[in-house]
């Protein structure tokens, strides 16, 4: 119990931290409007059209891409803790592995997934 | 622990080289030559079928007991690559029409490997990793015409529905891991043995059959199948048909008869009622079908709930009965999809009334349909008489009911499948140009038609054999 | 304070798939679907973990076997998403209500 009363007070204290600023601020600050203040910070440009658009279908391919690519990297990470345990079977065999994840790159570049059209 | 022996997996590993092997010659092939893949599949898969023949008779357990090397399992694995090789041989020219060759022949190569890890499966992480390897080149496989919606959308269906199965087979996996502490089907058996019944292990027994049955689509679960069937393209289909089903039977009595004898008694009436409910229910709607590849769907759930038969008793004599009747299966099934197939390639149709006449433009594709619904439907001197023969024997004592629902439902089938042989036969066609086949369809369709034939009039040889493979199922 | 159990972890996986079989069910949006269906696969991924923990401290295979369904789950979601991209330029829409070409 009291191991984690620390980690509680301490998630009080930046709750109260974080929030209690805002809520001052807004309590007390000057309510005065004038055009300058609501247009873009320094150089920020102002913005145009609707924020709600579709994007171009070209970023769901290069992020599927990604995302399969990513995931399969999971498998490199016990072999490579327990690396020296394991030997030169568990070396070919991992060879094997990225040998397929080559061809299947090669594979979505030849088809021209990764152009960006 | 045994020190782990690659030579065991000589199999899984040349299908694997095979199917890599394809899609990275069609990267370097110009497309314009690309029709070679198709030859270099079929007569890889041949090839290796040879180095399955020479492994027969061994059996051993691999990796204490992950990975179970039988002659259950490769008889299952000769029938699934005996079946890609006949959808590749009867497909090549819809192939070269469609585009995507190398894509097309891997992904079938790499669905038969998918069934393959299934056979041998002796765990869960091995069952779950085959049955997705299948599932997901299957998907591909089926939205493989990407232009045309229905395809598409057939391919969308069938994700959602499969991720959904997947999800729940793999809850009822998990439970049961929970249960008894292991993934090894053979430990997971002597555990339960031991165990009482609890309603988690009923949950976990319940998800199964769901799971399972999604994939075999029998009937609760069986909506996806008219559907995808349909907007599959047609060689696509008469794998999933066959392979996809096979496969996950090979799997299904694993699980269930090897890995759950000891609460028998629990899971057979279920199995009896799926079964009853499927073989009516399939039978039932494929009577009103105007499409034929709707209607073979139709009769493919039906011959599921067949099959489903041979699992109600967990007896040898069951094995054998389901994997005599999928061996069988596998041949109707490539003979009445690739009259489909190509008959599609010709006219650009699946409807039953441009079947019309079908006897006069080429005698052959109205014969070789003829017998592929004769011997569904379990008419005597053919194949799927025996095979019906084998898997209701099984179950005359005790289940008499369950034979009575099979023989009328036959009997209502054989309604269905003549009315298509009507169609072919008696009816005048409105184009009476003959339609030529190309002679890797033809040689497809006469061995689809002579097999049938001949296991229906000298059952012996095969019957042996299937005999000897389940024997080894229960040697673990 | 209460102590964390093996009860805790598979009453939470079994609401999340609950949820996410309720969402299958009934979502009408293609992606939601999808999502709802990784919503049941992380159920699974927490009960053999949690399993794994619990029920087998000394070996480690309920993670190993998480980890797989982990791969697979993303490869599936692969091969889902190309499908709704393909779908929607076919038709330009993810409704499934709209997808009636074929008898559902």
């Amino acid at each position: 119990m009291s191991d984690w009363a620390g980690v509680f007070i301490f998630l009080v204290v930046a709750l109260i931290f974080g929030a209690g600023g805002i809520v001052t601020s807004f309590l007390i600050h000057p309510r005065r409007q004038n055009p300058a203040k609501l247009e873009e910070y320094e150089c920020g440009l102002p913005t145009r059209g609707p924020t709600w658009v579709q994007f171009r279908t070209s970023y769901f391919l290069y992020a599927l891409l990604f995302v399969i690519f990513d995931v399969e990297t999971i498998y490199l990470y016990p072999w490579a803790v327990k690396f020296q345990s394991l030997g030169l079977f568990a070396f070919i065999e991992m060879i094997i592995f990225i040998f397929i994840l080559i061809v299947g790159l090669w594979y979505a570049w030849k088809e021209g997934a990764l152009e960006w059209k | 622990m045994m020190p782990f022996d690659p030579s065991a997996l000589t199999l899984e590993m040349l299908v694997a080289a095979l199917g890599l092997g394809v899609l990275i010659l069609g990267l370097i092939v110009p497309h314009g030559s690309r029709h070679g893949l198709g030859w270099l599949s079929f007569f890889g898969l041949l090839g290796i079928m040879g180095v399955a023949l020479s492994m027969w008779g061994d059996n051993r357990e691999l990796l204490s007991g992950m990975y179970l090397l039988d002659n259950y399992a490769l008889f299952w694995k000769i029938t699934f690559m005996l079946s890609a090789a006949l959808v590749i041989l009867g497909c090549m020219r819809y192939v070269d029409s469609m585009g995507g060759q190398a894509e097309y022949y891997s992904m079938i190569i790499f669905a038969t490997l998918g069934m393959m890890v299934m056979a041998s499966a002796g765990d869960f992480i091995t069952l779950y990793l085959g049955l997705e390897l299948m599932t997901i080149a299957f998907i591909i496989l089926v939205c493989f015409r990407k232009m045309e919606a229905k395809s598409v959308e057939a391919g969308m269906k069938y994700i959602l529905l499969a991720g959904m199965s997947s999800a729940v087979l793999l809850y009822g996996l998990s439970l049961l891991y929970g249960l008894t502490g292991s993934v090894i089907i053979l430990e997971v058996s002597r555990i339960i043995a031991l165990q009482p019944v609890t309603p988690a292990l009923v949950l976990a027994v319940v998800m199964l059959v769901a799971g399972l049955g999604f994939k075999i689509s029998a009937v609760p679960f069986h909506m996806w199948t008219p559907d995808v069937y349909e907007g599959a393209p047609t060689p696509v289909t008469s794998f999933l048909a066959m392979g996809s089903k096979a496969a996950s039977f090979a799997i299904l009595l694993r699980l269930f008869i090897a890995g759950l004898p000891g609460i028998w008694e629990n899971w057979t009436m279920v199995v009896a009622i799926l079964a009853a409910v499927t073989i009516i229910f399939g039978n039932l709607v494929a009577i009103p079908q105007t499409n034929v590849k709707r209607l073979l769907a139709y009769s493919s759930i039906a011959q599921a709930g067949y099959i489903l038969v041979g699992l109600v008793t967990a007896t040898e004599a069951g094995i054998k009965g389901v994997m005599f009747y999928a061996f069988l299966y596998v041949f109707a099934t490539v003979g009445a999809f690739t009259v489909a197939t190509y008959f599609y390639h010709v006219t650009g149709s699946d409807e039953l009334k441009d079947y019309a006449g079908l006897s006069q433009r080429s005698p052959l594709m109205a014969a070789v349909m003829l017998v592929a619904m004769l011997s569904m439907a379990g008419i005597p001197p053919l194949a799927g008489f025996v095979g019906k023969f084998y898997l209701f024997k099984t179950i005359v004592d005790g289940y008499l009911w369950l034979v009575f629902i099979g023989l009328i439902m036959s009997m209502v089938s054989v309604y269905y499948y003549l009315r298509v042989a009507l169609v072919m036969y008696r009816d005048e066609p409105a184009d009476p140009t003959p339609i030529k086949l190309p002679s890797p369809v033809a040689v497809t369709l006469i061995v689809a038609m002579v097999v049938t034939l001949v296991i229906g009039i000298y059952p012996g040889p095969l019957s042996e054999v299937v005999n000897e493979a389940a024997h080894t199922f229960f040697m673990h | 304070m209460l102590a964390i159990s093996l009860t805790h972890y598979v009453v939470l996986s079994a609401l999340l798939f609950s949820i996410g079989l309720f969402g299958v069910l009934t979502k009408r949006n293609a992606v939601a679907v999808l999502i709802c269906i990784e919503l049941m696969l992380n159920a699974v991924n927490i009960n053999l973990v949690a399993f794994s923990k619990y029920v087998t401290p000394t070996d480690f295979i309920g993670q190993i076997f998480s980890i797989f369904v982990i791969t697979v789950a993303a490869a599936e979601v692969g091969v889902g998403l190309a499908i709704i991209i393909a779908i929607y330029r076919n038709r330009l829409s993810v409704n499934l209500d709209d997808f009636d070409w074929l008898k559902w």
